[in-house]
């Protein structure tokens, strides 16, 4: 009977109801991000107590700082600080190199005429069918051709030739009136100019999705740079943090730095998704609208 | 009158200016990597220096290697449990996120912000949750709800460590999936379960009637695109199990990694590429004749 009398309450009250269930989910939804909990959790113990602590504290007892002034310290020889730098480097040249070259493609593709461009169209759209890993042996013969291996160019010039922005941008730039165009042309507006005036600030939702993800698939790539980085200087945070952990013969005597090394390279990216979530979901959804 | 195809000319050469800088990339490091690696798997090619053309003989080669099946068929089993298993579970959690609740940010966060971390961060973690010291996180609760006896290692026998693949994989991807999922539902118009309600639909019809027919489509692109991400399945393994135990866990690209980047056989790497493109096509080509037939049997 009680139950039927909570029933009651929560039907009478819109409010309370919405409440309840929020709660609900928040509390399910949380034990879905568990391990983001651990992980961050075990940053704060020292390597002995993570290891060893039985039960497992999800706070820890003493909370510590030494494993992020251990992946500070360059003692082991892996400069995670130089992995930080030089993945935004290449992240942001990435993001930028793809911006600048996509954007008028995608233009031409869009709203200019002229021979060959269905030709071009098909072969840049059948091309997203073909599996990635057709690419990575011939490709990695390419920049070793080219005498790229090791270098920053080998992590961002093969990405720049990836159709999936230009067909993004496409589908965005379809939207743009034939009318606007038309009083541009009268106008005595060039192709460039209105590009730049008119085409670009129509399509920056779209911008800014493929400029997130590119930043984040760069941030996140592991096997290409994995393959084509050597030099210590040179690696990027993902490759050096596995170099890292790669100096204790059992990864788990490092766990301690290891999480907090793994906390640091995921927070820009919980950051950028708290801040832009809004249009990656517009984006994604767009993306696949063209598509499916 | 010389004027006018010269201004013609001038004109087409700036459309093509807008074209040329991306399709530049676009040969570089994607039609020609095409076309190299076709030829590479005709030849015995290693990194440094030499190339003997050999025919068929890489692609006879990795036919009869039992290394390589072995690796399609984990790869196909793989994708046949988890791609399923990540609809259905991004399904759920985008029918939950679709509900008007207080504080969304925080769900979108727990279950969707994942798919945007890289590898390294997620499964070192992971790693570490799988430990084999009894306080390892999944020993321990496993030990304490009864369900395990004893501290175990999670990758020691091939089903168990695909679990834990498997598990990681779809709480890593549903998100991609899900944001897919919540715009579709979103584009449903309201009007529709309205009317089911007058009816006298329940929510378990009106989902079967109008929201999956609404989502079709994006549903399939999701299939495609997933089934294009397992096929590609390598981070995971190179993390938690290397490919064991002995070879169980290895993969297409796992295999393929070894190959080309550890024994540097450039032309039988490319062999399997192909090979591996075949089975996608095939799996492709599967995954179009159920939807025309499903599109049948609906229209019918």
């Amino acid at each position: 009977m009680r139950q039927d009398n909570i029933f009651i309450a929560l039907k009478k009250n819109k409010k309370t109801k919405k409440f309840v269930i929020s709660i609900i989910l928040w509390i399910f939804a949380s034990f879905w991000f568990i391990p983001i909990f651990w992980m961050l959790s075990t940053s704060f113990k020292s390597t002995t107590v993570a290891v060893s602590e039985n039960p497992p504290h999800w706070i820890p007892k003493e909370i510590t700082s030494e494993n992020y002034k251990l992946v500070f310290a360059p003692a082991s020889g892996i400069n995670i600080t130089r992995g930080i730098i030089n993945s935004l480097i290449v992240a942001v040249l990435s993001t930028l190199l793809v911006l600048v070259i996509a954007t008028p493609a995608a233009y031409a593709l869009s709203r200019l005429k002229f021979r060959g461009k269905n030709a071009i169209f098909w072969s840049y759209v059948a091309i997203l069918a073909f599996p990635g890993v057709l690419f990575l042996v011939p490709n990695y013969f390419i920049i070793y051709g080219l005498g790229l291996i090791d270098t920053f160019s080998a992590l961002i010039l093969p990405g720049l030739g990836s159709t999936f922005g230009v067909f993004l941008l496409r589908q965005y730039m379809l939207g743009i009136s034939r009318e606007l165009e038309d009083a541009a042309w009268i106008d005595g507006c060039s192709r460039f100019r209105f590009l730049l005036t008119i085409v670009i600030p129509f399509v920056k939702p779209a911008l800014l999705v493929l400029g997130l993800m590119t930043f984040l698939g760069s941030w996140n790539s592991f096997l290409w740079p994995l393959l084509v980085l050597n030099s210590p200087e040179k690696l990027t945070l993902p490759i050096a943090l596995v170099r890292f952990s790669a100096g204790w013969g059992d990864p788990f005597r490092g766990i301690g730095p290891l999480m907090a090394g793994a906390f640091i390279s995921v927070a820009p990216t919980l950051v950028i998704f708290v801040l832009f979530h809004r249009y990656l979901m517009q984006g994604i959804s767009l993306g696949s609208l063209g598509k499916g | 009158m010389g004027k006018l195809p010269f201004r013609k000319v001038w004109w087409e050469l700036g459309t093509w200016g807008f074209l040329l800088p991306h399709l530049f990339f676009f040969v570089l490091f994607i039609a020609t990597p095409l076309v190299i690696n076709l030829i590479m798997s005709f030849y015995n090619w290693t990194l440094l220096g030499q190339r003997v053309f050999i025919g068929t003989g890489n692609f006879l080669r990795i036919w009869n290697d039992d290394r390589f099946w072995l690796a399609v068929k984990n790869t196909v089993i793989f994708s046949i449990i988890s791609v399923p298993l990540t609809i259905i579970v991004g399904l759920l959690i985008a029918l939950i996120l679709n509900q008007e609740i207080y504080g969304k940010l925080w769900l979108l966060v727990c279950f969707v912000s994942p798919t945007f971390l890289g590898s390294v961060g997620i499964l070192t973690t992971w790693k570490w949750i799988y430990a084999s010291y009894p306080t390892g996180l999944a020993n321990y609760y496993f030990n304490k709800i009864g369900i395990l006896k004893e501290a175990i290692s999670w990758f020691e026998t091939s089903t168990r460590a695909w679990t834990c693949i498997i598990l990681t994989t779809v709480w890593w991807i549903v998100g991609f999936s899900v944001l897919l999922y919540l715009g579709a539902l979103q584009r449903i118009p309201p009007e529709q379960y309205e009317a089911a309600k007058v009816d006298g639909a329940g929510p378990l019809k009106c989902f079967w009637h109008i929201t999956l027919p609404w989502m079709r489509n994006v549903l399939f692109f999701d299939v495609v695109r997933q089934v294009l991400l397992a096929f590609g399945l390598f981070d995971q393994v190179y993390f938690f199990t290397g490919g064991g135990p002995a070879g169980s866990t290895r993969t297409m690209v796992y295999y393929l990694y070894l190959v080309g980047f550890n024994r540097q056989e450039l032309g039988q790497a490319a062999a399997i590429s192909w090979y591996m493109f075949a089975i996608v096509l095939i799996f492709g080509l599967i995954q179009l004749a159920m939807l025309t037939k499903s599109i049948r049997s609906a229209e019918e």
